[in-house]
């Protein structure tokens, strides 16, 4: 074949494409009800997946601002003063962490305050407090926190005039298994919901060749080939997951606007200072693709084989 | 332009709906095909389409052999064939526009071309000024008209029609057959399926009879205008 009748071809099948996509648009638009209904069973399909995800992500950046809440906490021995207490949290700066003493006036104001027991010091006739350190990660620390926990536990113990170290981060372990299984949801329910909006669509486009068998069986005698009869399913399978997955980030923005300040009074209540975040454009992005794709998916796996069933039917050789 | 060579065609079930048809139709001829219902007129039709293979034969259909074609090649055969149905085929949500435009989308030809020839194969028929209508708004006689402008829109070789005057009244049925006179006249190879004898007998072109699957008679042009009756076995 010549180059010049291989570009007439390429241009003709281009212009195909186009009469396709504008066909399958021309059928979402014709069918309105149809396909909205079609959209919000996909868009919620794709928005429960999401939504998790956009939730374990969130803890997870929450997991990184852990400085806060990382604490491995010191209680020296009565015995110790103030200048051996500060000679060991200057000891503890210079191996790069944050270090606060409470002194034993200190800690009982805040215990006084926070029990309610306006006058408990009165009922001491001397403050049984020791003092306490108070150690967080530094913000350069990239440490796991669990590997800097333990290692500072190890050096805290070995020190003199330390009574007893308290490790307060069984309650982030949680929180790491909880966003483990989190992520694990959401795995099984990204993969299930997957297959839901690749039924769904696939059934949609069933309906839709059925619906159109007269247009097809036309088509066909008139010579239309099988690509050319299947095209515009193609385009309408993506047309589904895209719409159907921008309808989700639609639904998702929403519950995030919905549940941002409780959510914020909920956080601030642990002492974080944090704006719940979006997908982000990029994720947003590839979040439409994939629906798309899954659409596409869909429709190939309906389109042909209905198409077969049409051709049986009318003895339209497909 | 169509070979009939001994064609047999045998449905499942052992019903023989053609036997041994032998015809040709050259280049530029206008030919009716008449016969009661169910004597293989629409199976003889379904053959020239490539909608069904011949059980035993050969049908040549414009310098290709379908017998010896993959079913793929279809598509290519039927672009090669103005087809006119009894009931239109139109797409009822499609404009008259659309409906006419079909051929010559699925031939991937540019859309400023589509124009110019969808609105010359409208004028032709005379529904130009249809153009913007859907379907149902037209009368029988005019939907026929829209079914005749997209066969012809792609400038086919060949024409064949199924039945076209089923639903019209006589005299819109001569309109048409005149229509097809006309285009036959301009070159393009006619062939219509008719049990309108009265009418096939007034134009005056060949016939070809059918009747329980045999092609029984064979009547040259000119004979059945000077008021010849066509046997029908």
């Amino acid at each position: 074949m010549s180059k010049r009748a291989l570009r007439r071809k390429a241009r003709s099948w281009g212009r195909r494409q186009l009469y396709s996509l504008f066909s399958s648009i021309g059928t979402l638009v014709s069918h309105k009800l149809a396909t909205l209904m079609t959209l919000l069973v996909l868009g919620i399909a794709m928005a429960l997946p999401l939504g998790l995800f956009v939730v374990v992500e969130n803890l997870r950046s929450i997991d990184l601002q852990q400085s806060e809440w990382g604490s491995v906490t010191v209680f020296f021995d009565a015995s110790v003063d103030s200048e051996s207490a500060a000679e060991t949290a200057h000891a503890i700066e210079q191996r790069n962490a944050e270090v606060r003493l409470v002194s034993p006036e200190e800690g009982m104001a805040e215990f006084s305050a926070s029990s309610g027991f306006s006058s408990a010091a009165d009922l001491f006739d001397e403050n049984p407090l020791p003092w306490v350190a108070i150690l967080t990660p530094g913000a350069e620390n990239e440490q796991p926190l669990e590997a800097w926990v333990s290692e500072w536990q190890a050096w805290l113990e070995q020190r003199e005039g330390v009574d007893l170290v308290q490790v307060d981060h069984k309650w982030l372990q949680r929180l790491a298994g909880l966003l483990a299984l989190g992520r694990g949801l959401m795995t099984v329910l990204t993969v299930l919901f997957s297959l839901a909006v690749v039924v769904v669509v696939a059934n949609t486009i069933r309906l839709d060749v059925a619906s159109r068998s007269e247009e097809i069986e036309v088509m066909s005698m008139v010579g239309a080939n099988n690509g050319f009869i299947r095209q515009p399913f193609l385009y309408s399978g993506f047309w589904y997951g895209m719409l159907g997955a921008l309808l989700a980030l639609v639904l998702m923005l929403a519950a995030i606007f919905y549940l941002q300040s409780p959510l914020e009074q909920l956080l601030e209540a642990y002492g974080s200072q944090y704006l719940l975040k979006g997908l982000g454009v990029q994720r947003s992005l590839l979040v439409l693709l994939s629906g798309g794709f899954l659409g596409l998916c869909g429709a190939f796996l309906s389109v042909q084989r209905h198409l077969r069933l049409l051709a049986q039917g009318h003895g339209i050789g497909l | 332009m169509i070979t009939f060579e001994n064609v047999t065609k045998r449905y499942p079930g052992g019903l023989k709906a053609l036997q041994e048809v032998s015809f040709e139709l050259v280049a530029g001829e206008m030919a009716f095909l008449t016969g009661h219902s169910g004597a293989g007129k629409s199976t003889l039709m379904r053959l020239i389409l490539m909608l069904d293979n011949a059980t035993r034969g050969q049908v040549l259909v414009n310098g290709k052999n379908l017998t010896k074609m993959s079913r793929s090649a279809a598509p290519g055969v039927r672009q090669g064939i103005g087809m006119i149905f009894q009931d239109h085929k139109l797409l009822r949500d499609k404009t008259i526009f659309d409906n006419v435009a079909l051929p010559l989308m699925i031939a991937g030809i540019r859309y400023n071309d589509i124009r110019k020839r969808v609105r010359a194969a409208l004028d032709k028929v005379g529904l130009l000024h249809r153009e913007r209508a859907w379907p149902l708004a037209l009368s029988g006689g005019e939907q026929q008209r829209v079914g005749i402008a997209r066969a012809i829109v792609g400038m086919p070789p060949i024409l064949l029609a199924d039945e076209p005057t089923g639903n019209l009244d006589p005299e819109l049925s001569r309109d048409l057959l005149n229509l097809f006179r006309q285009l036959n006249a301009q070159g393009v190879t006619v062939l219509i399926a008719s049990h309108d004898l009265a009418l096939i007998r007034e134009m005056g072109q060949r016939v070809l009879v059918l009747s329980k699957g045999q092609l029984i008679d064979d009547i040259p042009a000119g004979i059945t205008g000077s008021g010849q009756r066509p046997r029908v076995g």
